[in-house]
């Protein structure tokens, strides 16, 4: 366990949350040798143990759905190669609208959504009704449901992950801060544990909240802001929700996790902060939005309440790529749907490092988006 | 088993059967005299858990179509249904009980992390459905029970006392007495059960203090600024306060001794073993032991006098062991002695749960401070915790968490392949995430993890507690929402 850190490593990732190691086991997989993960916290300690693990390929722009349609395609992939069961289920998503706008909103993405081939549709009454059964119909306007949508367990995805890359050879630490980031003339060329320097070709920032402190050391700038998002769980029962559910007009999220507890989470107008204590707004709506919508969730206990930070880019879409400032310091950062997102990120991202090639569905996304062609405008995102 | 035909009877249905309870009985207390101490079934191995005042889970139970209700806080009342839950197809034919045939080792991480599930397809699809079925415990609230929202309330106060034992009352009655406004919140149904059941004579309230009983105080929120109870009572509104002073008296906790079988049906804490004794008037046992760091004495000597035939007391670092199938019949301690019961007095530890939300941040403990200006502790719950006693060779099929039926066997994987971090060791195998949240399971696995490795438990920072376990419903959470503002 406490082998003395490596001198050099071909590739340091910065973070061993779902994306530092999503891109580890990528970067495995296209032959790359000598990689160091180096993570401050513990395992799952960051938002990859926190978040609410919902998946699905369609969004309302071109560049996001692009994205999502190749990180699902991905997670039904992994399993099989890691070697490790990550517990992917496409049981379904529905995102669920409560007014004219947001319908006319969720009609308007299907048509990108069916321009890339995602089986996306409305649903009529019946469709609804069979589908979600306990839900209280009235409040719904309008369901826009992806089946090939789901979820997967971060628990049993961050282990899978884990063991791939330990028995890969990848060295992973834990409770290990690097404490600078070292610049030899246009490019970065080390990291700093404490006086130990670690040279390396390339080192990737994938450290969630912690990422504008490692562009701060490289001394380089990061669009976006800090913010904590809480979510909480409820007491297990047996089976009573089936789909994945998005509130796009209460700005909530949930699912019935394959354990029983209904795990999700809404945002309340507070001023953004770190923290990872919880308050009681976010507790209240979300009851309130679970009350309302499946009423027979109220008798239920509410068993723990959470909160989770990330550092999001300012039009909350990610930031991919190598900074266009400094040479061999790459990001993946800027995430809110990172949980998700993470292994078409951990592709697109070892492609570009290992074999110099920029897929073009990274491109949107890349560091300096917003002084060349301006943010991204994503409106089926779950988050204002 | 003393009759007293004084007491009005009345009589509620366990799993179909006609049961008779004397009016004020809980519906636990109730069961107990009538020879029923399997209540509830451990998650996954299906073992039997009972009341022990240790572990909630153990008194989760369906009652009139509301799934997990704790039936050490419901009242038995006429044409109560009650129903064993974790149960397939029915609770008087039940198939799943065969699980306790499945060797301990089949089920680490298992529905955590479906080792043993098919890895894509339809068929993990079924899987995974079977296994929300197995994993979920309860059935969901009947159809028909259409919760509605329970109303709130906000209070602002001079001082929140949290604990209605001799140490609140006596907090509360000094602040009231200086002209503050007081509130204080006790989990029982009246003031100080715990003393008075001991024969202690507590000083009454002030009546100038409002009084919150049958109310759990769960959550610190905005650095002691905010805090939120609720009441037992799924119908009673929670309360936000917003105290200028909080005092906690929140007394200890005895935990249960660390050996194989102190899950089983008849190891009692102190606490609940007097309850049932002096308030109930039901034996704890016909044959109990009394174990504990040095209370068990006096704690024997009022069980005695109460009528309880006390067959041993002694040490808890002695207790090598609790045997039984479904409830408790026998104790090894040197010799093996017969008992049908085990009662705990120690070691005593407070239960960290408001202290670390008003102090710990969470992601790396360090920054755990002390507690605000604001926050002071009074009574027992100021003495500090006391050890834990722990062999380094403990039983594989130790329970360590009766929720998630995580034994010492599964930790030991762990820990043996150098996993030594209790965050980590508490995401693999979700050791303290049931209903219980981490007091007093993950006590015993910090304590479990220093003796396997050698070092002091104060080693280690222990897992984050986090509000509200399990003490709202989402009726009354939802009932908060138009009483607290986002912080802007």
């Amino acid at each position: 366990m406490n082998k003395p850190l490596p001198k050099r490593a071909s590739v340091v990732i910065v973070g061993g949350g779902i994306q530092g190691l999503s891109l580890a086991f990528n970067l495995v997989e296209q032959g790359q040798r000598d990689i160091l993960v180096l993570d401050a916290g513990y395992w799952q300690g960051g938002a990859s143990g926190r978040n609410g693990t919902l998946i699905r390929p369609g969004f309302s722009s071109m560049a996001w759905t692009e994205l999502f349609v190749l990180t699902v395609n991905e997670w039904r992939t992994w399993s099989k190669r890691l070697g490790e069961n990550v517990m992917f289920t496409q049981r379904g998503y529905s995102v669920i609208s409560e007014t004219e706008k947001s319908e006319a909103m969720l009609i308007e993405g299907l048509k990108v959504q069916k321009s890339l081939g995602v089986d996306s549709r409305m649903l009529s009454r019946r469709e609804i009704e069979d589908l979600l059964p306990a839900i209280d119909k009235s409040r719904v306007r309008a369901v826009q449901h992806q089946p090939e949508g789901g979820v997967a367990p971060h628990h049993a995805v961050m282990k899978g992950l884990l063991a791939f890359c330990r028995r890969s050879g990848v060295d992973v630490r834990y409770r290990t801060a690097i404490g600078g980031v070292e610049r030899t003339g246009p490019r970065a060329s080390a990291v700093l544990v404490g006086d130990h320097r670690i040279e390396a070709d390339c080192i990737v920032a994938c450290a969630g909240p912690n990422n504008p402190e490692i562009a701060a050391m490289a001394a380089v700038p990061l669009n976006g802001f800090g913010m904590r998002i809480e979510a909480m769980a409820l007491e297990p029962t047996r089976p009573l929700i089936k789909p994945a559910i998005a509130l796009i007009d209460s700005l909530a999220y949930f699912h019935q996790t394959a354990r029983g507890e209904v795990v999700g989470g809404t945002e309340v107008p507070e001023t953004p902060r770190m923290s990872l204590k919880v308050d009681v707004p976010v507790m209240a709506q979300m009851a309130k939005v679970y009350l309302d919508m499946f009423p027979q969730l109220g008798e239920v206990r509410i068993l723990r309440h959470w909160a989770g930070q990330f550092h999001a880019s300012s039009d909350y879409a990610p930031l991919l790529g190598e900074h266009p400032e400094l040479k061999d310091l790459w990001f993946s950062a800027g995430w809110s749907y990172g949980f998700a997102g993470a292994p078409a990120a951990g592709k697109l991202l070892a492609e570009a490092i290992a074999k110099g090639r920029i897929d073009r569905r990274m491109k949107p996304f890349a560091l300096d988006r917003f002084e060349k062609t301006g943010p991204i405008a994503e409106g089926g995102i779950v988050l204002a | 088993m003393s009759d007293d035909n004084r007491q009005a009877e009345v009589t509620f249905l366990w799993n179909g059967t006609p049961i008779r309870a004397r009016q004020g009985d809980s519906v636990a207390a109730a069961l107990w005299r009538a020879g029923i101490t399997t209540l509830a079934r451990s998650r996954k191995i299906h073992r039997p858990l009972g009341y022990s005042g240790a572990y909630p889970t153990g008194v989760l139970a369906r009652v009139n179509g509301r799934p997990n209700v704790r039936l050490d806080q419901v009242r038995a009342e006429d044409g109560l249904v009650v129903e064993m839950q974790n149960t397939w197809p029915a609770p008087r034919f039940d198939l799943l009980k065969l699980a306790r045939v499945l060797p301990p080792r089949l089920v680490y991480g298992g529905f955590e992390h479906g080792a043993w599930m098919p890895k894509a397809g339809p068929a993990y699809r079924l899987a995974e459905r079977a296994m929300a079925n197995l994993a979920g415990v309860a059935r969901p609230a009947d159809a028909a029970a259409r919760a509605s929202l329970v109303p709130g309330e906000r209070m602002a106060v001079d001082c929140l006392v949290v604990g209605g034992g001799p140490a609140g009352i006596s907090e509360a009655n000094r602040r009231a007495g200086l002209g503050e406004t007081v509130a204080l919140v006790t989990r029982g149904d009246r003031l100080a059960r715990f003393a008075s059941a001991a024969g202690i004579v507590v000083e009454p309230l002030d009546p100038k203090v409002r009084l919150f009983a049958g109310m759990e105080l769960f959550g610190v929120y905005r650095d002691g600024a905010l805090m939120v109870g609720a009441p037992h009572d799924n119908r009673r509104g929670a309360v936000a306060f917003d105290p200028r002073a909080a005092v906690l008296a929140t007394g200890r906790r005895s935990i249960p001794p660390l050996v194989r079988g102190s899950e089983l049906p008849g190891v009692l804490d102190a606490h609940s073993a007097l309850q049932l004794a002096a308030v109930h008037r039901v034996m704890p046992g016909r044959r109990v032991a009394v174990v504990g760091t040095g209370a068990e004495k006096g704690l024997a000597d009022r069980l005695v006098s109460l009528g309880v035939d006390v067959v041993h007391r002694g040490p808890v670092g002695e207790l090598e062991e609790i045997r039984g199938r479904s409830r408790v019949t026998a104790i090894r301690a040197g010799a093996e002695i017969r008992c049908d019961a085990v009662v705990h007095a120690g070691p005593w530890r407070i239960d960290p749960s408001l202290g670390f939300q008003a102090s710990g941040e969470g992601m790396f403990q360090m920054l755990a401070r002390p507690l605000p200006d604001t926050m002071s502790v009074a009574g027992a719950a100021a003495l500090g915790d006391e050890r834990i006693h722990a062999r380094r060779h403990l039983h594989p099929g130790t329970l360590i968490c009766p929720c998630m039926d995580v034994t010492a066997g599964e930790l030991y994987c762990h820990i043996d392949e150098g996993e030594t971090d209790p965050e980590v060791l508490k995401r693999l195998t979700s050791c303290g995430m049931g209903t219980c949240q981490g007091f007093p399971c993950w006590e015993h696995m910090l304590a479990l993890l220093a003796a396997r490795i050698g070092v002091e438990p104060e080693a280690f920072a222990r897992p984050t507690h986090r509000p509200p376990r399990r003490s709202i419903t989402v009726a009354q959470a939802a009932g908060l929402a138009a009483l607290v503002e986002p912080d802007r």
